[in-house]
């Protein structure tokens, strides 16, 4: 089972960094090691309100079958519905891919009707 | 038969007796919306979400030859020595009617808020707002 394909709600992407470790003398002199080539650890966090519980019920099932924050996908162009620049903008890099960070949030907002929050994180 | 309703064709029932010296009255309904628009939309879209209704009414504080006064019926639900409870709802009926039809909402109501003065020179009315509980029992308006 795919990535359930909504347009969200409201989307909010942390670009991420690279691996650099710095190390700061007592001088003051700062060094800096880059440790690889690839941007990692980029953030999504995606917001579906008022979706039907059904719909709501598919984000509980993906995360099941990619065993929690244990599994990586890729996510469906519909996530970045709006967006008018390059997809790949707010997707993750190469080499990278998505994995849930913490478990999909549902809040039942009444009978039939729930918003669903959900937080990826980019890895290697 | 072409018909305009007025004041005259209105009354208001408690537990389906006509109360007597119903000045006015007036009903409130509403629905919130969920917002559903989503990235990517140009117009906003909805879904419905919960209804509501709730309404008002004016009573002269009246008392009839068998010291029968509706205005303190309904403001004895607020106005009490004991608090309000639970069981403290009113059975009310808003009505329109041309003498052979009645235009009817029915509702299982709690009286939210009631008012009453006395002023020399005029008539003592008590003025009452009232939050509807549940679904209506009878729509016909």
């Amino acid at each position: 089972m795919a990535f359930p394909s909504l347009a969200p709600t409201v989307r909010t992407f942390d670009a991420g960094e690279y691996p650099v470790k710095n190390f700061r003398s007592q001088s003051g002199a700062e060094i800096r090691i880059l440790y690889g080539s690839q941007r990692t650890g980029m953030k999504l966090e995606l917001s579906y309100e008022n979706i039907s519980d059904g719909q709501a019920q598919s984000f509980i099932e993906h995360y099941d079958e990619m065993n929690g924050t244990y599994g990586t996908f890729t996510l469906p162009s519909i996530t970045k519905t709006g967006w008018t620049g390059s997809s790949g903008t707010i997707d993750v890099t190469t080499g990278n891919a998505w994995r849930y960070e913490s478990a999909p949030q549902i809040t039942s907002v009444q009978p039939g009707i729930s918003t669903v929050q959900v937080q990826l994180i980019g890895v290697l | 038969m072409a018909k305009v309703y007025t004041g005259r064709d209105g009354s208001l029932l408690l537990d389906g007796t006509t109360l007597v010296k119903v000045a006015s009255w007036s009903l409130q309904g509403e629905l919130e919306t969920l917002e559903t628009t989503t990235l990517g939309d140009s117009q906003k879209t909805y879904v419905p979400g919960l209804q509501g209704f709730s309404g008002s009414a004016s009573l002269l504080y009246y008392s009839d030859d068998a010291n029968r006064n509706d205005a303190g019926t309904l403001l004895r639900k607020i106005i009490k020595t004991t608090g309000v409870s639970a069981s403290d709802t009113a059975d009310l009926t808003l009505r329109l009617s041309d003498g052979n039809t009645n235009k009817d909402v029915r509702f299982t109501v709690y009286i939210t808020s009631v008012s009453i003065g006395a002023s020399v020179g005029e008539i003592s009315k008590a003025d009452i707002n009232f939050q509807v509980t549940g679904a209506p029992a009878t729509v016909t308006i």
